[in-house]
């Protein structure tokens, strides 16, 4: 139904600077399908929405949509978009209407519909979102969540063959997610075909046929609910899906600014509420930098955890190093050890990794 | 409402009961003035004489009514102006004597622009023969004393010149010597120049300009001659020529006749009294009602004239070429620095000076072009209020770009943007009421010409104010139907 091929997106700041949001994306989409486009922030997963109706327009690439190339020139753009839903994060309801006349306003003038007739729609599609009784008060009056859910009535209206979700419920209180998230999926359900952008993880499992994780402008990984989150193949997926956050420091030598560190890594473990962890992880350090691995200057020390497994962890990384800088009979060792749980010892093709799982 | 009534009612009870005190005062000499408050005409001799007095405080005002109704108002002391200006009926009627007649005497006569020293001439050779025929002192017998004021109405010889028309420009409308009546203008003056219209063969076409507007009438070429007690002066005659004073005018220092018996008439025959002669007299009430069309006509004319200009401005602003953003960048900040009424006389005297635009379409133009700066502003100021989103959704509808700004944009923006213009159409309808500077009668000058006839000053500025606040009213009500109604329902 869609084809994506090569599409890229590079924005020109007005200080003549260019950003590069989207690099290449491939990517074929079928009927009845539901993707969900996951990762994070700025790695451009709104703008491909945008770009695939075009509200922006790519810069590369091409889009073939009902087999029709719509980046060619003089192609009727406004026509493609009747086919082609969106749903937006700020709702953009048109505030002068009443709700039943943003549902049905664009049947009535793009189509020439009857307006008895597309009241009777427009009035059916409200029931199915829930809001039939709010038909005739203006926008104004409604909380997000029914905003949002006239906001899709509205893009039903015009029988769209796929819709575009661009972080349908960023937007919402925490107690209107569900009530639209549930809307979206009575419409999975009837085998509407739709791309959602989401923080919706659950959700994003729960009603997907694919995942698109989106990293650095391009689509890192595209697989199933199942494969992206519990197998997933690279690197930046497994930290995306197991939310995994971390801090890095540069040692370059002995005179290392180490209290700077000690103040990162305190309010590190109490921003993700690992506080006990604070003290275990400042002596680690200071024994590892200090005494354990005083020779192999420079090194790249990281602290690391995972919001879904809840695993806190030091990395020590000696770049081109291929055996291990610990020697079975240093001294220290046994104060680290008493200190974490593991150690854990692992050449990579960067050099080698002491990782001490705390 | 009733508050508001009795609040009229004791004003009214103020202005009737006010001067009341002992004596008139009395002058000999004018070194009586010494220490007193005096009211003359700006740029006037009179002005030039008194001011070289450190012994006197000198209020300058715009016209010889204003000069008067200072006076009447009590504001000054003394009125210095032209001796003839005040006859004895409007001496009786307003309670206002001749304290002295100056020592001094003026030359008077017609201004020409230094171009037109032959119509000049022209016009001293008529009064020649005038002299010589004795018809000139048989109008000065009838207008420089009284008998012009035991007449009721006056007549003229026919204006039927076929060519140009002659352009006059007069600095008073007091009697005797230029004064309208029902639209026509009658006095010494005007009857002389009628002689040199029929001479011509051309019609006269008068207007009346304040002191200052009527030599810079000349000067521009905008107007052939220049009458209304025009003293030929030295400094005068190196700018402009003059045919021959055909008299000399002494000035007149008036003051408040205080033993007078005023008709004591009621407040509300009084009342009665002062509409019947403000509107009813001599059909006054047509200048009421021409000035109104006059000041409706140039308001709406730039309105519609304006709107269409800002929108070209507004396109401008928004154009990719950055030549038009700053044009219309350029032209914003440049009327926005500049005052209505000098951009009015710039465009009237210097401008369309020579191009013969009547006076009307120039100030129409004129106020189009403030118009249009005002416009652009709320145009832009509405649009940009209108979130992205808004064009954004309509767009991703299948909407086209024109529709989306037609279907969506437009309704929210002409909503906010309403109450903005209504107030900006407001401001230019008031803002009107300078055209008289440019001897358009519109309503404000029409009460202007009421009160120099009438030198009463409540009853026309009451009526004036209160048919503009009915206008104001009118273009709330009319922009009503403007906003725009969802149309699918």
């Amino acid at each position: 139904m869609i084809t994506v091929s090569h599409l890229s997106k590079t924005y020109r700041n007005p200080d003549g600077s260019t950003l590069k949001v989207l690099k290449d994306i491939n990517c074929e989409i079928q009927p009845g399908e539901v993707i969900s486009l996951i990762g994070p922030s700025g790695t451009g997963k709104s703008t491909l929405l945008r770009c695939l109706n075009l509200l922006d327009p790519p810069t590369g690439g091409s889009i073939v949509f009902d087999g029709e190339n719509i980046l060619k020139k003089g192609y009727p753009v406004h026509k493609m978009r009747q086919k082609m839903g969106m749903v937006f994060q700020s709702f953009n309801l048109f505030d002068h209407m009443t709700v039943l006349e943003n549902v049905i306003y664009a049947p009535c003038i793009i189509r020439k519909e009857e307006v008895e007739k597309a009241r009777e729609e427009g009035m059916a599609l409200l029931r199915k979102v829930g809001l039939a009784e709010k038909a005739d008060v203006y926008p104004d009056s409604l909380s997000g969540g029914q905003k949002q859910r006239v906001a899709i009535a509205r893009c039903l209206a015009m029988k769209p063959e796929v819709i575009l979700f661009d972080e349908p419920t960023s937007a919402l209180d925490p107690t209107m997610v569900g009530e639209v998230l549930s809307v979206i999926r009575q419409l999975a359900k009837e085998g509407m075909t739709m791309l959602i952008v989401t923080h919706e993880m659950k959700f994003a499992r729960d009603v997907s046929t694919r995942i698109f994780f989106m990293y650095d402008g391009y689509i890192h990984e595209d697989g199933t609910p199942q494969q992206i989150f519990e197998a997933p193949r690279r690197s930046a997926t497994k930290a995306f899906v197991q939310r995994i956050r971390k801090e890095v420091f540069e040692v370059h030598d002995r005179d290392f600014d180490f209290l700077a560190m000690e103040s990162t890594i305190k309010s590190f473990c109490i921003k993700y509420n690992i506080a006990h962890k604070i003290k275990p992880a400042l002596q680690l350090c200071k024994l590892m930098i200090r005494n354990v691995m005083r020779d192999h200057f420079p090194m790249t020390v990281r602290i690391t955890h995972s919001e879904l497994s809840e695993v806190t962890a030091l990395d020590f990384m000696v770049e081109g190093l291929e055996t291990s800088p610990i020697q079975a009979e240093n001294p220290f060792l046994d104060e680290v050890r008493s200190l974490c749980q593991e150690i854990v010892e692992e050449p990579t093709s960067r050099g080698f990794r002491v990782k001490l799982l705390l | 409402m009733k508050r508001l009534t009795i609040g009229i009612l004791s004003a009214l009870a103020l202005v009737a009961c006010s001067g009341s005190q002992e004596h008139s005062l009395e002058l000999n000499s004018e070194a009586d003035i010494s220490g007193l408050r005096v009211a003359l005409s700006a740029g006037s001799c009179y002005d030039m004489e008194l001011s070289a007095r450190s012994d006197v405080t000198v209020n300058r005002f715009n016209t010889d009514a204003d000069v008067l109704q200072a006076l009447l108002n009590e504001k000054v002391d003394v009125a210095v102006t032209d001796e003839v200006v005040y006859n004895s009926r409007v001496q009786k009627e307003n309670g206002i004597k001749i304290a002295l007649i100056g020592s001094q005497s003026f030359p008077t006569g017609f201004m020409f622009n230094k171009a037109d020293a032959e119509l000049a001439q022209t016009l001293t050779d008529i009064q020649h023969r005038m002299i010589e025929d004795g018809s000139m002192q048989r109008l000065k017998d009838f207008w420089l004393t009284n008998q012009f004021a035991q007449v009721d109405s006056y007549t003229h010889i026919p204006d039927e010149g076929k060519g140009a028309p002659l352009r006059v420009a007069t600095v008073t409308m007091t009697a005797p010597l230029s004064f309208p009546i029902e639209g026509e203008w009658y006095g010494l003056e005007i009857d002389i120049l009628r002689q040199l219209g029929r001479e011509l063969n051309r019609p006269l076409e008068i207007k009346f300009f304040d002191s200052a507007s009527g030599l810079l009438s000349i000067k521009s070429g905008l107007c052939d001659v220049l009458c209304g007690c025009i003293f030929i002066t030295p400094e005068r005659e190196l700018e402009y020529v003059f045919s021959e004073p055909y008299h000399n005018y002494h000035p007149g220092y008036f003051v408040i006749d205080r033993e007078a018996a005023r008709d004591s008439q009621g407040l509300a025959a009084g009342f009665i009294n002062s509409i019947r002669k403000n509107l009813v007299t001599e059909n006054r009430w047509k200048y009421i009602t021409g000035g109104l069309w006059e000041t409706l006509k140039i308001s709406f004319l730039a309105i519609l004239l304006g709107s269409l200009l800002g929108i070209v401005l507004y396109l401008m602003t928004i154009s990719r070429r950055k030549r038009m953003r700053s044009f219309a960048k350029v032209y914003n900040s440049f009327l926005a620095g500049i005052p209505e009424l000098v951009l009015l006389l710039i465009m009237f005297y210097v401008v369309f000076a020579k191009t013969g635009l009547p006076s009307d379409l120039v100030a129409t133009i004129t106020f189009a072009l403030f118009f249009a700066s005002g416009a652009c502003d709320i145009y832009k100021t509405s649009l940009d209020a209108i979130p992205a989103g808004q064009t954004e959704a309509g767009l991703a509808l299948g909407f086209t770009r024109a529709q989306t700004f037609y279907h969506i944009v437009l309704p929210q923006a002409i909503r906010r943007g309403l109450p903005l213009y209504k107030g900006q159409c407001v401001s230019l309808l008031k803002g009107t009421s300078i055209v008289g500077y440019i001897a358009i009668q519109d309503l404000t000058r029409a009460g202007d010409i009421i009160r120099s006839r009438t030198f009463d000053a409540l009853i026309p500025l009451l009526i004036v104010t209160l048919i503009y606040f009915l206008l104001v009213w009118l273009i709330g009500f009319l922009l009503l139907f403007v906003t725009p109604k969802t149309k699918v329902l």
